[in-house]
């Protein structure tokens, strides 16, 4: 059974200039976003999305987890329509978003955590041990009591996967998920992610980086200006544990383009 | 099937707004100085004004008192909400609110509810340093009078308050409300009654639900009228509330449906 599918799904942002746009230059017209974007994730199963910066890697994410619905086609999550059954996809979702101040600063990371365990109807009887139980599972057992204003970049991304996990959702939506980890760390979270997938969690996870994607990967799409360029499928099962980095980059650079218009940075001569 | 009471979700607002309050140590107690500033103010001004200004056949610094620390609760309460709204576009954690298990609708209502509830420290402060530490009679006042109008008008309020948030979304200027608010302060006799303003202006007056309140509050506190005698104010709120609560809402549910689709949720 699918958990995720989008069936050719489009989304537009349409950039209105403000009045007087001649005292500056602000640009009008419409992005296109995503561009009749089909694709499935079977339950329990990891795709990771990869592609240059504006190829719609966060539209997707966001499609799913209904902050955003799409202008055509439909995304639907475990069964429910994100356009007409938003409360019910919002039960099944969990999303760490790439934001990492999204937070209630002056509160600690465990209040934090209290806070939006409520909002995700938690039962008050595990509530406590709900929140403990991610903190220690992303590694901020011992900074629990900590304001996150005074959190590292790190340790903001760490609190957003603890949020994201809280209602123990069916379909995790991770948007760089390292992006501000420490090495050490970053090569700990893909294991833990491979376990949640045993446990029937469908993961989603946008990313740049090529270690990441085969680290946790079932499946790599590559997207680009908002098109599905390629979407293979990178087995495992015995003998076979992930698919090797240089793979994935080769992969990715055959079916992306990413290098024929994008602009370079050239070194000083 | 929701685990969690709607009570329950509104402790947890107010306890996180609480908490975020009281951290901002400095802040709190300047606000709190700024209030006693204000009653020394009033007292002078009414001072100053002499004992035979009796507007509504009050003395003017219990009137004064009542109108201004009511209607600042009222404006104090819609900005605070409006602030937590902004800063919650500005981190990002607005959009993460809204894909929580509990309904948008329900969680703006449940946010703006706490807003005032932080202000209504303020609020006891202006009344209890006003009325108390300056001994203002109080004529034997009808408490369920003072615990309707009270609640009502914070009905109200808590509407212009969402009305403010959806607006902010909408078109990112939330502020129009407050403005709004702002300008029209001088038609709900909170510094003099309304019976001084000519007729059109006493006419604009009435539309305004801020008038209904302190004339509601300020019977009820000052002159001791009874529940039935309050029946005119009490009876325009009720209306207002039965009103305003559920537009509020279906303007934020809409402009919510607006910023999904446009990807608008955290532009601001």
């Amino acid at each position: 059974m699918n958990a995720v599918v989008f069936n050719s799904v489009s989304k537009r942002f349409r950039h209105s200039p403000a009045l007087f746009n001649w005292l500056g230059r602000e640009r009008g017209g419409v992005t296109e976003a995503l561009q009749r974007v089909s694709l499935q994730v079977p339950k329990g199963e990891a795709l990771v999305l990869l592609g240059p910066n504006g190829s719609g890697k966060t539209t997707t994410l966001k499609l799913i987890s209904t902050m955003l619905i799409p202008d055509e086609g439909e995304v639907v999550i475990g069964g429910a329509d994100t356009r007409g059954e938003g409360g019910s996809v919002r039960r099944k979702v969990g999303f760490a978003v790439a934001n990492e101040r999204s937070f209630f600063p002056r509160l600690t990371a465990r209040e934090n955590l209290e806070f939006f365990a409520v909002l995700e109807d938690v039962a008050k009887e595990e509530r406590r041990s709900r929140v403990d139980e991610k903190l220690g599972l992303t590694g901020l057992a011992d900074a629990a009591d900590t304001l996150v204003m005074k959190f590292s970049s790190g340790m903001y991304q760490r609190l957003g996967v603890a949020r994201a996990l809280l209602k123990n959702p069916e379909v995790l939506l991770l948007d760089e998920p390292t992006r501000s980890l420490d090495p050490g760390s970053a090569m700990r979270f893909w294991p833990f992610v491979r376990h949640l997938l045993w446990g029937g969690t469908t993961v989603v996870l946008a990313t740049h980086n090529f270690q990441e994607a085969a680290a946790v990967g079932d499946r790599i799409a590559v997207l680009r200006r908002g098109e599905l360029r390629s979407e293979r499928e990178f087995r495992r099962g015995p003998g076979v544990d992930r698919p090797k980095s240089d793979e994935v980059e080769a992969f990715y650079f055959q079916v992306s383009g990413d290098s024929e218009d994008i602009p370079v940075f050239e070194t000083a001569k | 099937m929701t685990r969690v009471s709607l009570a329950e979700k509104l402790v947890a607002i107010i306890r996180r707004d609480v908490l975020t309050t009281v951290r901002y140590r400095n802040g709190f107690l300047l606000s709190a100085v700024g209030v006693l500033a204000e009653v020394v103010a009033f007292r002078y001004l009414a001072r100053a004004i002499g004992p035979a200004f009796r507007p509504e056949g009050v003395d003017y610094f219990p009137f004064l008192i009542v109108g201004s620390g009511f209607y600042t609760f009222l404006i104090t309460g819609v900005q605070a909400f409006l602030s937590t709204v902004q800063e919650a576009q500005q981190t990002g954690t607005l959009e993460v609110l809204l894909t929580t298990a509990t309904p948008a609708p329900v969680l703006i209502f449940l946010s703006a509810f706490s807003a005032f509830a932080g202000k209504l420290v303020n609020l006891a402060l202006f009344l209890v340093v006003g009325l108390l530490l300056f001994r203002v009679p109080l004529l034997h006042p009808d408490l369920v009078g003072v615990g309707l109008i009270f609640a009502l008008s914070l009905a109200v309020a808590v509407a212009m308050g969402v009305f403010a948030a959806a607006l902010q979304i909408a078109v990112q200027k939330g502020s129009a409300v407050i403005w709004v608010l702002g300008s029209v302060w001088f038609l709900t006799g909170t510094l003099f009654p309304v019976g001084t303003l000519p007729a059109p202006l006493r006419w604009a007056a009435w539309w305004i639900p801020v008038t209904h309140s302190l004339t509601g509050m300020r019977g009820a506190l000052l002159l001791g009228k009874s529940t039935r005698e309050l029946a005119p104010e009490i009876l325009w709120l009720s209306v207002a509330v039965l009103v305003l609560i559920p537009a509020s809402l279906a303007f934020f549910a809409w402009v919510l449906r607006r910023g999904r689709r446009e990807g608008t949720l955290s532009a601001y």
